[in-house]
């Protein structure tokens, strides 16, 4: 089996996984090397523009691992949404 | 003060007309239900909701606040503004589950996460909290647009808190969330464009790129150019140990729900994405752009700094994005820069008044007062709540000299004590309603005492602000956690409606194994 799953059942991908792991430890890096690649490459240094390359290359890739995960889940859950909904709207009336 | 040529007349009021229109738009949507004024249908792609979450975090008061600690403390300030990077992990772990939970408010999750009376306790609480809070946070922004026009145009403050307010009510009056999001998404745009075209302008006006790097040299103060210019471990203004508590902080908070004030809008715009992958590309794009537009900003204020070093006066320094904007762009550029100005107000305006109103319509009337109301009649209520945030808020902003020190203090108890118990709620099954509220109290009387009451006194010293985080939270545990362990746990059988619907992360397996046995999962 691939170390990044790209094919998900939706039950599968209702449970929390490694590619949830990658994108939850991917993703503050990423917004740490945009934020301070824009501000250095802004002001024309070297190191900025390679933060923000770098920041650029970490935003693909945590979508590239997690996005077949979250349309998996998507998919899944609209079809229990309405469900859930009436029930919510019955918590809510105090009908239950 | 400012003097507007015919064509900053124009733009300032094609931008007016262009917003208000996009109330009327939208208004026969917004009026078609509580779910369309709140939540718009909980039908949006991501982009609309992002762009919110960046237009409704761009408020008037954020420049002056991100000129504050750039100017003071160059691009290692930028640290500050990162603790919007909650989102980096609440994309995908807090909005996921709470985007299952179709809760339409914060209060109400608290309802499916609880049960018993713990939970209404919590409801009634969260709701009464979340009102008050939009309506201070009306009036703070609403405060700091009458100020601007105050150094722009010499207008009393209360002009510009009353003027610019009331004319955002007419289309949040009118559609609902509908046209909240719809005018943030023009708004976004126009603050973004005013952010990049008035900051460039003003890195041109202070020499250029190299020019500004060339005279932090000569002033001996090439520091500010670098983001991790530490002051020692635990030693000066930036130190290690802030860092890493504000790291801390920031992004593990995002296992949470509430660990960030911005949460709670952040909650109305996960909610109305239309499925569980727009909810978490909304808010990670929508912070992404924040961070981004920081950044920007920052490299403004280094350059408003080599133009006016070491001024002294915080006052005078907050306002270094404005200056650099207002006194540098040239004639016919001002009405844009000051319409972007007013699209960065609005769109903060309009999110708070429609988010405090689900609080007053959704959790208190619909759930206590008339749980049999009508669509028609939750729509007027939404629209009546809203008023009297407006009203509070002009009240509110009035009297904001005067409070603005305890509703910070109210702002940084809630921050605190319960950054754990906010993520226990969501992480742990076992924690339950009395530990939470417990939580709440004891986070009340310990930030009393360690903030202000034993420093009075002399009974222990002024503690940094993230020393003052550790000890509150270890303090506040010392009580949730034995209330927790003392009480019943939460109602089996609503925990595994809770748990089949969310599918939340951590330490669930006594719900997961029940959920299991009644063939509820695989």
């Amino acid at each position: 089996m691939a170390f990044i799953r790209r094919n998900w059942t939706p039950e599968e991908a209702n449970k929390w996984t490694r590619e949830d792991v990658i994108a939850i430890i991917v993703s503050p890096f990423a917004y740490a090397f945009l934020m301070i690649g824009v501000a250095l490459s802004l002001l024309l240094f070297l190191w900025g523009f390679v933060f923000l390359i770098i920041g650029i290359i970490l935003t693909g890739v945590m979508h590239w691992v997690i996005d077949p995960k979250l349309k998996a889940v998507s998919s899944e859950y609209e079809k229990k949404q309405r469900e859930y909904i009436e029930n919510l709207e019955k918590i809510v009336s105090w009908r239950e | 003060m400012v003097k507007f040529a015919f064509l900053d007349y124009f733009w300032l009021v094609l931008y007016l007309i262009l917003m208000t229109g996009a109330g009327v738009l939208f208004y026969n949507l917004g009026k078609r239900s509580e779910a369309d004024f709140f939540l718009a249908g909980r039908s949006l792609p991501w982009w609309l909701p992002a762009m919110s979450v960046y237009a409704t975090h761009t408020a008037t008061d954020t420049p002056m606040w991100v000129s504050g600690v750039i100017y003071k403390h160059g691009f290692r300030g930028l640290w500050y503004t990162f603790f919007s990077a909650w989102c980096a992990i609440a994309a995908f772990v807090s909005a996921r589950i709470f985007r299952r939970s179709v809760a339409y408010s914060q209060a109400e999750w608290q309802s499916l996460r609880y049960s018993g009376l713990g939970s209404e306790l919590l409801r009634g609480w969260m709701a009464g909290w979340g009102f008050f809070l939009n309506m201070f946070i009306l009036g703070w922004v609403g405060m700091a647009m009458g100020k601007l026009c105050n150094y722009l145009f010499g207008w009393e403050n209360w002009v510009g808190l009353v003027f610019f307010s009331s004319i955002t009510a007419v289309y949040v009056l009118s559609a609902g969330y509908w046209g909240v999001v719809m005018a943030d998404f023009q708004q976004g745009i126009i603050a973004f464009l005013v952010i990049v075209i008035a900051s460039l302008w003003g890195v041109r006006e202070a020499g250029g790129p190299y020019g500004i790097v060339q005279k932090l040299y000569e002033l001996g103060e090439s520091w500010r150019l670098n983001p991790f210019h530490f002051t020692g471990f635990f030693s000066g203004d930036f130190p290690v140990a802030w860092f890493i508590t504000m790291i801390i902080i920031a992004v593990l908070g995002g296992f949470g729900m509430g660990t960030s004030i911005d949460w709670y809008a952040e909650a109305q715009r996960i909610q109305s994405a239309k499925t569980v992958r727009d909810a978490s590309y909304s808010i990670w794009w929508g912070t992404a752009l924040t961070l981004m537009r920081n950044a920007i900003w920052a490299v403004a204020i280094i350059a408003f700094f080599v133009m006016n070093p070491f001024l002294t006066d915080v006052k005078e320094y907050e306002m270094a994005w404005f200056r650099i904007a207002f006194e540098h762009l040239p004639a016919g550029m001002t009405g844009f820069l000051f319409a972007g100005v007013v699209a960065i107000h609005i769109s903060t305006i309009s999110t708070h008044l429609n988010l405090g109103s689900i609080y007053l319509t959704r959790d208190i009337y619909h759930h206590y007062v008339k749980p049999d109301a009508s669509q028609k009649e939750l729509v007027w209520m939404g629209r009546i709540a809203t008023l009297f945030l407006l009203i509070g808020s002009f009240i509110y902003g009035s009297m904001m000299e005067e409070i603005t020190k305890w509703l910070i203090f109210a702002l940084w108890i809630m921050g605190a004590g319960m950054w754990l118990p906010n993520i226990l709620q969501v992480v742990w099954w076992r924690f339950n309603s009395w530990g939470y509220l417990s939580a709440w109290i004891a986070n009340l009387g310990f930030s009393w005492l360690v903030v202000w009451i034993l420093p009075t006194f002399g009974v222990i010293p002024e503690l940094p602000d993230y020393l003052q985080f550790w000890i509150l939270m270890f303090l506040t545990a010392l009580v949730y956690i034995p209330v927790t362990l003392l009480t019943e746990p939460e109602d089996m059988e609503h925990l595994v409606k809770y748990y089949v619907m969310t599918r939340p992360i951590g330490w669930w397996k006594p719900v997961e194994e029940e959920a299991r046995k009644r063939g509820l999962i695989k």
